[in-house]
């Protein structure tokens, strides 16, 4: 099953962009946009009318997601089956916010439908029924009798006490990455360093930009910022994030990183540039993880990380289009995602 | 039966207020299947906000039903569809409606929380009780330390712990009962500003403590009895609502009911098969020919002449998109899952149901021919004939093939030499039932070419009915090839003309392939060689395949000789026991082993030549609640 896996993984692994192909995207006329995106691998993609409807090739990017994992998925079993179903549930998560935020806001149910990305096969939540629910406490009560009843349960909780969409945002984000960060270590256990080496700068991203944003946009006081960050540790550990969720800007933060993070966010005033500057990072770790001869569950899940990756840039070439931005301004936001110049 | 009926392309035109009531007509014929025929002139989806209504109000109507309870009354047929504004108003109505219940129904779910919390603080009181200290001090509002009493999960102590930390507080857990921490949390007062909404976040829910827990325990038993009878009281009170709802509004939910169902088929046709614009609504779908008069009449009768119906044949080019109406005897009834797990016949293609029903239990009782054993699958199935329903006829059928075959063969129970065999015993002439077994397949595979010839034409591909592999061509070089090894093995002499054949037919489908592969010389090329060495190898491979027939049959006697030598080399007990063990492993083994070889031989040697599977099914408009059989024979 692992050499089946690896080889399905290394032609995969053909599939994603070169900076050629990026270039060739951005420069394309119109009419030439389809045929750049099937030479891609994207025929589904090309279907959608470039750029011109967001949410349609949102929805596209989704659904080639999906249907890749669930060929990586056919020979996997057990606990590697499981991480890589629930690395997907992170879609349906953001479904079950969109649900969560209109039924506050009292959208019609079959609008809110319509926002809704098909999950297919991978579909765990009753749309058709949660979309229908009156208001939030009856959708958050029936969502606790499903699928994602341990990452509701608490959110709604809070919801309840507090009336506060983003605590309940900040609670179904938490308790999501938790779980991924539990079914990651019981692997980490099994396959050896590979995949440690893609979750540590997955989970130290998420946990040093939510710390930035939570304590510098949000102005949440130091004890609320650490409690919800992910309780996983890696290259920041608890310790580490308490000191740095008590200091009092951006710059103390960031010189107070450990080594190796703090040479790589060296400069950076915003904090979108140390997202983007760490998830550069963690890409590059996933393309050393690809080429390498670690496990294949590892190299699947570097695979689909890379693969997200390269849509997205297509999403923002398709939208920089659209939107008539310069093609400079379009490279240079590429270049934010891969260390490779576009 | 040997294909689906045959259909008619049905254009209903009619006033869009009537649309509801010809949804209603047409899922009451059941007869009409909706499609989405997109007309340039009829560019609105006019039932859309129809669907958008139902589907808010069927919702909202299933909630109440589950909170109240009901049952359906039944459905008059004089009575007509509620058209939009009054299933608007009807939503309206049930949204009222559920709002009420709907604060019952969570006020209950409150109620059961406070239970179990009133449950865990009783425990928890008990053991405060036990502790040597004075909880109305630490919890005085002068003090200088802001100390609260609460619960939480208790997964989330540790982390709230650390967090807490941060802020100067806290945090000590002093019981722990059914995943819930009881715990202090204290800090400096004036400091819980730095805690932020972290206690919130953490599922923190304090606890309310009378003062005096150390001094008046007396007050604490009576503030527990105080609590459990406020919660019992709120609770009666949320049943006398509940009762009251449905003894107000009994009737008007049960009508309800009936509405939801009468509108449900235009919601449901609104998805494909309904277009419109302005006044005019227009309804596209199929109809069983036979069916068509009895549906005009019905028209008739409800709209008097304000509709026109267009209907048509089926074109050619639509025959895959034609949804399939299979009609069966009901003793063919039991074996149609199994062909339908394959795939459901196109429209136009040959249904294999009966010739699969046939030839699966030719193959069953051939491979697996045994009077006794037969018997008892034949026993058992009728014995467990309430739990199985209908699939029991499988079984019982199969039994009696094995039966037939096992008196053909003179085997019972494994023993060859209790009944004399009709026609002759495997084992003692292996060679004649390999030639059976192979000639069956020769004949089998004739049968599937010729079936894929006539779905061929039927589809209109005659190149490919006359030409390919598994065409008319195919069928000559298999029939001469077949000829041409007889006369090899001295069964049959066919002369030069066995060959001859042979060679036309793989000539003409090396023609073919060549013909139809658009790539380079060199490509183009190599894969002719390769498939028409591909119809060579499959055609015989698959004709081999049925040596596994005359294989089992074998087995099954191997498998009963070797349970009578363990037998024999045991006591009389052992004997018998070794007996009876050794029959039922061979019944539940080797018939389980047979009979999915059987359906193994039926999908890959024999649906995979002719059989695409991929067509629709019939699915017509209907109104809840009536039988899908009402239109199969």
């Amino acid at each position: 099953m692992s050499a089946y896996l690896n080889t399905r993984v290394s032609l995969f692994a053909d599939h994603l962009w070169r900076a050629e192909q990026f270039r060739t995207l951005m420069r394309a006329s119109e009419a030439e946009i389809p045929n750049a995106l099937s030479e891609g691998g994207l025929e589904r993609l090309a279907g959608v009318v470039a750029g011109k409807d967001i949410h349609s090739l949102e929805q596209s990017i989704i659904a080639q997601l999906l249907d890749e994992t669930l060929i990586l998925l056919r020979p996997l079993t057990g606990p590697e089956r499981a991480f890589l179903l629930y690395w997907t549930e992170r879609f349906e998560v953001t479904n079950l916010k969109t649900l969560l935020r209109g039924k506050m806001t009292g959208e019609r149910p079959a609008a809110l439908l319509t926002r809704l990305t098909p999950m297919g096969t991978f579909g765990k939540l009753d749309a058709q029924d949660l979309a229908h629910a009156e208001d939030v406490t009856e959708l958050l009560r029936r969502l606790e009798t499903g699928h994602y009843a341990g990452i509701v349960r608490q959110a709604r909780q809070a919801f309840e006490d507090s009336r506060d969409p983003f605590l309940l945002d900040a609670a179904l984000d938490r308790g999501y990455y938790e779980g991924l960060a539990r079914r990651a270590q019981e692997l980490e256990k099994q396959h050896g360093p590979a995949l440690r080496q893609l979750m540590g700068p997955l989970i130290d991203r998420i946990n040093l930009v939510w710390l930035l944003r939570y304590r510098f946009n949000y102005k949440l006081p130091p004890a609320q910022v650490y409690y919800l960050l992910v309780s996983a540790h890696y290259g920041l550990s608890g310790s580490r994030l308490k000191e740095l969720a008590a200091l009092g800007s951006l710059e103390a933060v960031l010189a107070a990183l450990p080594d190796g993070l703090k040479q790589s966010l060296e400069g950076a005033a915003t904090i979108p540039e140390v997202f983007a500057r760490m998830e550069r990072a963690a890409s590059g770790q996933a393309e050393k993880v690809l080429a390498s001869s670690a496990p294949a569950i590892a190299r699947a899940f570097a695979y689909l990380i890379l693969r997200e990756r390269d849509l997205r840039a297509v999403r923002a070439v398709l939208r920089g289009r659209y939107l008539h931005l310069p093609v400079d301004m379009i490279s240079e936001t590429l270049g934010q995602l891969s260390e490779e110049a576009y | 039966m040997f294909r689906a009926q045959p259909m008619t392309r049905a254009t209903l035109w009619l006033l869009a207020s009537e649309a509801p009531d010809a949804a209603l007509l047409l899922a009451r014929h059941g007869t009409f299947a909706p499609v989405d025929e997109k007309r340039e002139e009829m560019p609105e989806s006019p039932a859309e906000r129809y669907r958008e209504i139902f589907l808010e109000a069927d919702s909202r109507l299933n909630k109440i039903l589950e909170h109240c309870g009901g049952t359906m009354p039944p459905l008059p047929d004089d009575i007509v569809a509620p058209n939009l504004a009054e299933l608007e108003e009807l939503n309206a109505w049930l949204k009222t409606l559920w709002q009420t219940c709907s604060a019952t129904s969570e006020s209950e779910a409150r109620i059961e929380e406070e239970r179990k919390h009133l449950t865990a603080l009783r425990e928890t009181f008990a053991r405060l009780k036990s502790l040597d200290l004075d909880i109305s001090r630490l919890f005085r509002h002068d003090s200088l330390l802001d100390a609260r009493l609460g619960q939480l999960p208790s997964g989330n102590v540790q982390r709230l712990k650390e967090a807490l930390a941060l802020a100067g507080y806290l945090l000590s857990v002093f019981d722990v009962h059914e995943g819930l921490a009881f715990a202090v949390v204290a800090g400096p007062r004036g400091g819980a500003e730095g805690m932020g909404g972290v206690l919130i976040q953490a599922g923190w829910r304090d606890l309310p403590v009378p003062t005096e827990l150390q001094s008046h325990p007396e007050k604490v038993r009576k503030f527990l009895e105080t609590e459990t009878v406020r919660l019992e009281q709120s609770h009666a009170a949320h049943c006398q609502v509940i009762s009251d709802n449905l003894a107000r509004f009994g009737e008007r939910i049960q009508h309800a009911r009936l509405s939801m169902t009468l509108a449900r088929p235009l919601a449901e046709a609104s998805l494909n098969g309904v277009r419109g614009k302005g006044q005019l609504s227009v309804f596209t779908g199929w109809v069983p020919k036979d069916k068509l008069d009895d549906l005009q009449q019905g028209l008739d009768a409800r709209f008097h002449g304000r509709y026109m119906l267009e209907t048509r044949q089926p074109k050619a080019v639509e025959h895959n998109h034609v949804p399939s109406l299979l009609r069966y005897p009901a003793w063919l009834g039991p074996f149609v899952p199994l062909v339908k797990s394959y795939g459901i016949p196109r429209y136009g293609e040959f249904d294999p149901a009966l010739i699969f029903a046939v030839t699966y239990l030719l193959l069953f009782g051939a491979m697996f021919g045994d009077v006794g054993h037969g018997g008892v699958i034949l026993m058992l199935s009728v014995l467990l004939y309430r739990k199985l329903g209908r699939g029991a006829w499988l079984g019982i059928s199969a039994g009696v093939v094995s039966m037939g075959f096992g008196l053909l063969y003179g085997s019972i129970f494994g023993y060859e030499d209790v009944l004399e065999p009709v026609w002759l015993s495997p084992l003692h002439d292996p060679i004649r039932i390999l030639t059976v077994a192979i000639l069956f397949g020769v004949g089998f595979i004739v049968f599937t070419l010729l079936a894929n010839i006539y779905n061929k034409l039927n589809a209109g591909h005659v190149a490919e009915a006359l030409f390919d592999s598994t065409g008319l061509a195919g069928l000559v070089f298999y029939l001469g090839a077949t000829g041409s090894i007889m006369g090899l093995a001295g069964q049959a002499d066919f002369g030069q003309l066995a060959w001859g054949t042979a060679l036309l037919g793989i000539v003409t489908v090396a023609v073919f392939k060549w013909v139809e592969t658009r790539a380079t010389l060199g490509e183009r090329a190599l894969v002719t060689a390769i498939e028409t060495l591909e119809t060579g190898i499959n055609l015989f491979a698959n004709t081999l395949s049925f040596m596994r027939v005359a294989a089992f049959s074998l087995n099954h006697v191997a498998l009963a000789l070797a349970v009578f030598t363990i037998a024999n080399g045991l006591g009389t007990a052992g004997h018998w026991l070794t007996i009876f063990l050794g029959n039922v492993i061979i019944i539940v083994l080797e018939g389980g082993i047979v009979a999915i070889q059987a359906l193994r031989l039926m999908y890959y040697e024999g649906f995979s030549r002719f059989f695409s599977g991929d067509g629709t099914e019939f699915t017509p408009l209907r109104l809840a609640g009536t039988k899908e059989a009402s239109i199969r024979v």
